[in-house]
């Protein structure tokens, strides 16, 4: 094969049988690699029978044909799991060197299931696979075990987990290369369930090309594409992502104090452009990437990478904090601590409204931004308030009976992008596969951006059609894997010509699509499997009834049900939500109904 | 009830079409898709005139009353949605871009702009210009692989998320071939500029 390196790696930590077996290749066409593959995996593995963090549950590390290539961005890997925060099918993607050294050493994919009896660590060395013991790193944070594996970036790479991992946090995160996360979900719960501590990597192989000439003349058309867009060659590479913080702001759709407003009066204070003349100590980027949005901050207590756009406002807008030095402290605790940032950021502003509203005994109020470091400390610790908080903000309203004010779909938090401000932008959260997210299909760039052209944020009629192509490109670009910033500067069909260039099959732009159609449906298949129904295709209550004060959305609540009504019949769904028989069969996925009867 | 926002989508991009001179005064059509229905000109209807009647919806599959009103290249379109990404369709008849496709099999930019934006637009044809199930399918298949494409002396098909892209890219291949025939006029060698241009032709 080219592309694929044809083989998949399978450890079973309760057994500590390591085994290899090919890659099916009829899979990989369909399926492709990252998160179709690892979710077509997944149905075979993992019924709903299986509780995310008993043994039974694996975690399955995957990359695709372009990872290792020397593409654009083609850095990126993906892990797929039932996620123990919302029971959903989960996938999470980073950058970084892991996902590309792991190709080198020779697999597509890695497949963990079981338990260790006692703390593990897992190398791999092209061929060789060894279990080592893990007392000596058990209980460590994240940079020092980083470190004490050898973490060396073009040579030797490490994924690991930390101590929200290690206590079964469900919004614990994967981190690799030291401050790079696997983050939403909790996948990093299900490793500590494993007490699966790392996995160290080295390789050397560089997948084959079919066609290394086309290739290089694609390599140099996106080069020359995303030099020429601002985004990626100017606003990026200047001011991280966290330059979207102004843009958001400006239209009204930046969430404010757990979304009871979606405009913050301090957004500048903590703005790409207030990072970068503040904190910024230079870039950085990830393997093969010339956008380099990477930053390396610093304040008088911490030095490290980000923090990212959706960290500053989950710590930031979110908790109505405008102290940016203490967000990048924040950000660089739950990197050590191997958390994600939007999940606990958010789950800290809902705890904040909660006591404000006396629902909640506790001195969290919005703008305590001194309360931010020591109440992340107690969730990656399982501690005090932080043992309340360290399972996120719907299981956290729930208790003290008002789930309303967990700003969650399916469980997830939602990121930074209000949906009454978006509208189109509601209707994705509601429908994500993996609850509420902005990394699976984003109307950023339609609604705001104007990428590729801007459409009016308020439309309902015909926003489905919108929502459905971008989570089915999303799928396509998670499957690839590539960075969804390459797709700012160059189109899908990019993508689509790289893909057949590299493996030499058949790929139009319209075969990647339908391909990452595919995988989203069957990725919701998965969850009706698990008995996610319409009911769960929802918002918070807040974002259907109470309609935004100010600012450029005021007056407006998201209107969900017509939008959703109409999506579920562009996608050939029941008014269930459930894919119909004819729509399955057309994307090969009629396999699935059968197994199901 | 038609959202009033997509009535001046299809408005402003009708215009525009009609002033940049790529159409006649009744040519050309419009469409956007939503799910299994899609909204399209009326037959007959002037693009730069475009009242809010004039827009006609109808199944992506299914047959309804709006086949009777529907542009004439109603079948194009629904192919074109059937088998790529496309959620616009804007059919127009850019008169350079006609004219080269007559003689050529791509037309492939000779300057920056649209080296960057088209790298090359393939020209297909037909026995039947208009609304044949064989001319569909040729141009829908075409558009799994290219933003645009020309229909050898009758006009282009260009795709987008929006009516606003898709009018893009048609007026991008227009610039592309009216820049290509001034070279013609000028008739001088050629200083190539752009490293591996020869691979354009290959795109």
């Amino acid at each position: 094969m080219h592309g694929w390196t044809g083989k998949i790696l399978e450890i079973n930590l309760t057994t500590g049988l390591v085994q290899n077996y090919p890659l099916d290749e009829e899979m990989a066409r369909l399926f492709i690699g990252g998160r179709g593959l690892g979710a077509r995996l997944l149905w075979d593995l993992v019924g709903p029978e299986v509780d995310p963090l008993s043994p039974e549950n694996v975690l399955i590390f995957t990359v695709g044909p372009l990872t290792a290539t020397g593409y654009q961005t083609s850095n990126r890997f993906s892990v797929s799991t039932k996620s123990p925060l919302t029971g959903t099918i989960l996938d999470a993607n980073s950058g970084g060197f892991w996902g590309m050294q792991f190709k080198k050493a020779g697999y597509d994919g890695l497949i963990v299931r079981g338990k260790a009896s006692s703390p593990v660590w897992i190398e791999i060395k092209q061929d060789q696979v060894t279990i080592h013991d893990g007392a000596q790193i058990w209980g460590k944070r994240v940079g020092e075990t980083t470190s004490l594996l050898g973490q060396s970036n073009n040579k030797r790479n490490v994924l690991c987990i930390g101590p929200a991992g290690e206590n079964l946090s469900r919004i614990a995160a994967i981190m690799n290369d030291g401050q790079r996360s696997l983050a939403r979900g909790g996948p990093g719960a299900v490793m500590g369930s494993k007490n699966l501590k790392a996995i160290v990597v080295e390789g050397k192989q560089r997948p084959e090309i079919l066609d290394e000439e086309r290739f290089k003349f694609l390599l140099y058309e996106t080069r020359k594409m995303l030099k020429a867009s601002p985004l990626t060659s100017q606003a990026l590479p200047e001011f991280g992502t966290a330059v979207m913080m102004n843009i958001v702001n400006n239209v009204g759709a930046l969430p404010t104090r757990n979304y009871q407003q979606s405009q913050f009066e301090d957004a500048e204070a903590i703005s790409g452009e207030a990072l970068t003349e503040n904190f910024l100590v230079k870039n950085a980027s990830c393997w093969a990437c010339p956008i380099g949005c990477t930053r390396i901050s610093k304040t008088d207590k911490v030095e490290g990478e980000g923090p990212e756009f959706e960290t500053t406002w989950a710590f930031g807008a979110s908790c109505g904090v405008n102290d940016l030095a203490a967000i990048i402290e924040a950000n660089a605790i739950c990197n050590d601590l191997g958390m994600d940032t939007i999940s606990a950021g958010s789950t800290i502003a809902c705890a904040m409204e909660m006591s404000e509203k006396g629902y909640l005994d506790s001195d969290l109020r919005f703008g305590r931004a001194d309360l931010l470091a020591p109440t992340l400390e107690d969730m990656g610790y399982r501690r005090g308030l932080g043992a309340e908080l360290t399972d996120g903000s719907l299981r956290l309203g729930t208790k003290y009976g008002h789930p309303e004010l967990s700003m969650s779909v399916k469980g997830l938090e939602m990121p930074a992008y209000d949906p009454r401000g978006m509208q189109g932008q509601g209707l994705l959260y509601a429908t994500s596969n993996r609850g509420a997210c902005h990394m699976r299909g984003n109307m950023l760039g339609l609604e705001v951006l104007g990428l590729p052209k801007l459409i009016d944020r308020f439309q309902v009629q015909g926003k489905s059609t919108y929502v459905i192509l971008h989570q089915n490109a999303s799928a396509a670009i998670d499957s690839l894997v590539v960075c969804k910033f390459t797709n700012l500067g160059v189109g899908d069909e990019y993508f689509a010509r790289v893909l057949a260039t590299v493996t030499g099959l058949k790929f139009s732009t319209g075969d990647l699509i339908r391909a990452g159609e595919r995988v989203y449906t069957l990725e919701r298949m998965y969850n009706v499997r698990e008995g996610f129904t319409r009911s769960h295709d929802s918002l918070p209550p807040r974002m259907l009834e109470d309609a935004v004060q100010e600012g450029p959305s005021k007056g407006w609540v998201n209107k969900l049900e017509p939008m959703l009504k109409e999506y579920y019949r562009a996608r050939n769904w029941d008014e269930n939500g459930v894919p119909r028989t004819a729509k399955l069969e057309s994307l090969g996925l009629g396999f699935l109904e059968r197994s199901l009867q | 009830m038609m959202d009033e926002r997509i009535y001046e989508q299809f408005r402003e991009v009708g215009q525009d079409i009609y002033d940049a001179g790529m159409t006649s005064s009744h040519g050309g059509n419009l469409s956007i898709r939503i799910g299994d229905r899609l909204i399209i000109k009326r037959r007959g209807a002037q693009l730069r005139r475009l009242k809010m009647h004039d827009l006609i919806e109808t199944g992506l599959d299914k047959n309804d009353s709006g086949v009777a009103l529907a542009s004439s290249e109603l079948i194009v379109h629904r192919q074109i949605y059937k088998q790529t990404p496309a959620l616009a369709v804007c059919h127009c008849h850019p008169r350079a871009a006609i004219a080269l496709s007559l003689s050529r099999e791509d037309i492939v930019p000779v300057d920056n702009e649209g080296s960057y934006l088209l790298k090359k637009v393939p020209v297909i044809w037909e026995e039947f210009a208009s609304g044949s199930p064989e001319l569909a399918r040729n141009v829908a298949t075409t558009l799994e692989s290219y933003k645009i494409i020309m229909l050898r002396g009758h006009g282009c098909f260009a795709t987008g998320q929006t009516l606003d892209e898709a009018f893009f890219w048609a007026s991008a291949l227009e610039e592309v071939a009216q820049i290509i025939l001034y070279t013609k006029i000028i008739n001088e060698p050629f200083l190539e500029y752009r490293k591996m241009a020869d691979s354009y032709n290959k795109w």
